[in-house]
C-alpha cells in the first residue's frame, strides 16, 4: 500500500548563523554606500560651493549674503575677460583643427605601415603626454626664442573685437594636442577590422575611395573623441599658454591668474562657473554622439 | 581547347620563413563550383587571397579570364569575394553597400537601382534596403554579403568559408541555397572551406590541400572513392588504413594485413612490393559474413577473418569493431535493413569481406 504524503510547508525559523550573515552583509552595503557618498562629496563639494558662491550679492567667497547675477552681469562687462575668452576659443578652435589632422594622420601611419625608425617615432610621439607641461612650455619658449618664430601676431577681428592672438600660443597647444589626438584615434583604429577595408578594394574602389568612403566614416567617432579631448585641453590650458604668450596676451586662464593675484572675488567665480558649464556641455556632447554611434551599428573604443 | 577561368601556374606564397602555399597549379573551368578543401592553416585562403589580388604571390601566375594579373591591385580584378565575417559597411545600409561596387564603377544611378533591387531579390531582401547590417541577423548578413558581391557580375566570385559562422540548420539551408543560386548566375564560384561534408555536398570538383600543397583534385566522387594518399582519405570521410606488406604491384594488388593476404584495386606510386604500405578501405564498403560462411566469403572477392570486439547501434546502420590480430582493427558499417535483425554479436567470428575495387594501397608516408 502507498502513503499519499504531503510535501511539508513549515517555514522554521532563521539560524544563528544565517542571521550573523545577513546583518554583516547589510553592514557591508551600508558601509560602501556612505563611503561612495563621501569621495563624490570629495570630489563635488568644491565645484558646488564656487558656483553657489558665484551668485553672491557680497563680494565676499565664504558668506552667503543672499542671490545675485551681477557677478556675471560685470563678467559680461568686463572688456579683459571677453577679449581673452575669445582668445581662449580661437586658440582652441584653430589648434584643434590642425592636430585633429595631425593626429589622425600620425595614428594612421603608425598603425598601418611598418618602416624604420616606427617604435622609436611611436614612442616620441606620446612624450608630450608623459612630460611635465613645464618642461614642455620652457622648451617651446626656447624653440620660440631661437626659431624666430617669437611672439608674432595674427590679427583678427572676431565678434566685433580685434584679437591679436600669438602664433607661438597655437602652435604651442598643437604640439601637445597631436599626440592626444593619436592616441584616442589609434585606439578606435586598433579595432577596426581591416577586412572592411579589404572589401572596399575588393568592390573596384582604390586607396583615395576607401579612405573617404570607408576608412574615415569608421574611424569618425574616434576623431571626434580626439578633437573633443583637444579642445577641451586646450582651453583648459595654463602653463603652455603662460610661457608661450608673451607679454599682453590672455586666454581665460591665464586671466584668472592674473585677476587672483588682486583678490579672489566672485567674479571669478562667476568665470570659473562659465568655464564648468563649458567643459560640461563638451562632456554631454561627447556622451550624445557616443549614444548616436552605438545605434548606427559602429562599435565604441 | 577547354576555357578556364582562373588559373594558378606553380603559385608558391611565403610569408618571412614561412611557406603558405608551395607550387599550386589549379586550372579552374568556367561555370564551375570548385572548392579548396583542407584544415585550418592548409594555405586554402590564402590561395583565394591570392586570386582576389589581397596577397602577391612570392613566384608563379594567376591568370583570370586568360589574363595574367601580376600586381594588380583588388579592385582591378574582375573577382569579387564574400568575406568569412561577411566584412558589410557598419555605417551603411543594406542598400548603400550592395551598390557600393557600382557605385565605385561609375555604374549611373537608374541602373545602380534596378540591379541593386534584383541582386536584393535574388537573395530574397527585397524590403530590407534601409535597415542597417547591425539589424539583420547571421543569415541574412550572409545574403547580404553575397548580393554586394553579386551586383557586380563577376567573372569569378570567390567565397572564404562564407557558411562558417551560421549554426548548423541554418548552414545546411544555404548550402542548398547557394548551390541553386550559383546554377542560377552561371558564375564560377571558388570556395573556401574546411567542412569536407559541405565541399561533397555543393562541389563540382574539389581541390583537397594540407600544408600548402594540393594532394589532389577531383570530383566528389573521386576525392571520396579514389583518394590517391593518406591525407586524402583521412580527410575526407572515414576510413579504415591497416599496415601491411605488399606483396603484389600489379592488378589485383595484393597486400599481407595481419597476416593474411587481401586484395585491392588500384596501387600509389612508388610503392615496391616487399616494402610496408597501408590498405584504405571505407567503413561501408566492407561486408561481413558469418566464420562458417567460408566459400560465400570468397565469391566477394576477397576477405579476412576476425572476432567482433565491439558493436555500436547508430540506428540507420550499426558500427562493428572486428579484431583481425592483436594490433590490427577494422570499422565496418553495416546498414540495418531488417527489422529486430541483430547480425552479429560481440566475439563472433565473422569474415570481414569487399569488392577489391573499393580498396587503395597507398603509401606508407603522408
Amino acid at each position: 500500500m502507498t502513503a499519499v504524503t504531503k510535501p511539508t510547508t513549515t517555514i522554521l525559523p532563521e539560524s544563528r548563523a544565517s542571521r550573523q550573515e545577513r546583518i554583516k552583509t547589510q553592514l557591508a552595503t551600508l558601509g560602501l554606500t556612505g563611503y561612495g557618498i563621501l569621495a563624490y562629496l570629495f570630489l563635488y563639494l568644491p565645484i558646488i560651493i564656487l558656483v553657489i558662491f558665484s551668485f553672491n550679492d557680497s563680494r565676499s567667497t565664504a558668506q552667503w549674503a543672499g542671490f545675485s547675477t551681477a557677478w556675471y552681469v560685470e563678467m559680461m562687462q568686463d572688456n579683459q575677460i571677453i577679449i581673452s575668452l575669445w582668445n581662449s576659443l580661437f586658440v582652441a578652435i584653430v589648434s584643434t583643427a590642425i592636430s585633429t589632422v595631425l593626429g589622425t594622420l600620425a595614428a594612421m601611419a603608425m598603425e598601418r605601415y611598418r618602416f624604420r625608425g616606427r617604435l622609436v617615432m611611436d614612442a616620441i610621439l606620446y612624450l608630450p603626454i608623459i612630460i611635465p607641461d613645464i618642461a614642455m612650455a620652457i622648451m617651446l619658449l626656447l624653440f620660440f626664442n631661437i626659431s624666430g618664430i617669437g611672439f608674432n601676431t595674427w590679427r583678427i577681428e572676431l565678434a566685433g573685437l580685434r584679437l591679436s592672438v600669438p602664433y607661438s600660443v597655437i602652435i604651442g597647444h598643437v604640439a601637445f594636442n597631436i599626440s592626444f589626438v593619436a592616441v584616442v584615434v589609434r585606439a578606435r583604429l586598433a579595432h577596426m577590422d581591416r577586412t572592411l577595408e579589404e572589401a572596399a578594394s575588393d568592390l573596384y574602389a582604390n586607396a583615395w575611395h576607401t579612405f573617404w568612403r570607408v576608412t574615415l566614416p569608421m574611424l569618425m567617432p574616434g576623431i571626434i573623441g580626439g578633437a573633443l579631448l583637444a579642445f577641451t585641453l586646450s582651453l583648459d590650458d595654463f602653463v603652455i599658454t603662460f610661457f608661450t604668450a608673451g607679454p599682453g596676451f590672455n586666454t581665460l586662464p591665464v586671466r584668472v591668474f592674473g585677476m587672483i593675484k588682486k583678490g579672489v572675488t566672485p567674479k571669478i567665480n562667476a568665470v570659473s562657473s562659465l568655464m564648468l558649464a563649458g567643459s560640461l556641455a563638451l562632456v554631454l556632447i561627447s556622451i550624445f554622439l557616443r549614444r548616436g554611434d552605438d545605434r548606427g551599428g559602429i562599435e565604441i573604443v | 581547347m577547354e576555357r578556364f577561368d582562373v588559373e594558378l601556374r606553380k603559385v608558391t606564397k611565403r610569408f618571412g620563413e614561412v611557406t603558405a602555399v608551395r607550387d599550386v597549379t589549379l586550372q579552374i573551368r568556367s561555370g564551375e563550383f570548385f572548392s579548396l578543401l583542407g584544415p585550418s592553416g592548409c594555405g586554402k585562403t590564402t590561395t583565394l587571397r591570392m586570386i582576389a589580388g589581397f596577397e602577391i604571390p612570392t613566384s608563379g601566375q594567376i591568370l583570370i579570364g586568360g589574363q595574367v594579373q601580376g600586381h594588380l591591385p583588388p579592385h582591378k580584378r574582375p573577382v569579387n569575394t564574400v568575406f568569412q565575417h561577411y566584412a558589410l559597411f557598419p555605417h551603411m545600409t543594406v542598400y548603400q553597400n550592395v551598390a557600393f561596387g557600382l557605385e565605385m564603377q561609375k555604374v549611373d544611378k537608374a541602373e545602380i537601382a534596378a540591379r541593386v533591387g534584383q541582386a536584393l531579390e535574388l537573395v530574397h531582401l527585397t524590403g530590407m534596403e534601409n535597415r542597417k547590417p547591425k539589424q539583420l541577423s547571421g543569415g541574412q548578413q550572409q545574403r547580404v554579403a553575397l548580393a554586394r558581391a553579386l551586383v557586380n557580375r563577376p567573372k569569378v566570385l570567390l567565397l572564404d568559408e562564407p557558411l562558417g559562422a551560421l549554426d548548423l540548420k541554418l548552414r545546411k539551408n544555404m548550402q542548398i541555397e547557394l548551390k541553386n543560386l550559383q546554377a542560377e548566375v552561371g558564375i564560377t564560384f571558388i570556395y573556401v572551406t574546411h567542412d569536407q561534408e559541405e565541399a561533397l555536398t555543393m562541389s563540382d570538383r574539389i581541390a583537397v590541400m594540407n600544408r600548402g600543397r594540393v594532394l589532389q583534385v577531383g570530383s566528389p566522387e573521386v576525392i571520396y572513392e579514389q583518394p590517391e594518399n593518406r591525407f586524402v582519405a583521412d580527410f575526407i570521410g572515414e576510413t579504415n588504413f591497416v599496415t601491411g606488406v605488399l606483396q603484389r604491384a600489379g592488378l589485383p594488388v595484393e597486400i599481407e594485413v595481419a597476416g593474411q593476404l587481401v586484395q585491392a584495386g588500384w596501387l600509389a606510386e612508388g610503392v615496391r612490393t616487399g616494402e610496408t604500405a597501408v590498405l584504405s578501405i571505407r567503413p561501408e564498403k566492407i561486408h561481413l559474413l558469418p566464420g562458417s560462411a567460408n566459400g560465400e566469403a570468397h565469391q566477394f572477392g576477397t576477405a579476412v577473418s576476425g572476432q567482433v570486439e565491439r558493436t555500436i547501434y547508430l540506428g540507420t546502420d550499426t558500427r562493428y569493431l572486428i579484431r583481425l590480430d592483436a594490433e590490427t582493427r577494422l570499422v565496418v558499417r553495416m546498414q540495418n535493413t531488417q527489422v529486430g535483425h541483430s547480425h552479429f554479436a560481440i566475439g563472433d567470428t565473422v569474415w570481414a569481406c569487399w569488392n577489391p575495387a573499393h580498396a587503395r594501397v597507398l603509401s606508407a608516408e603522408e
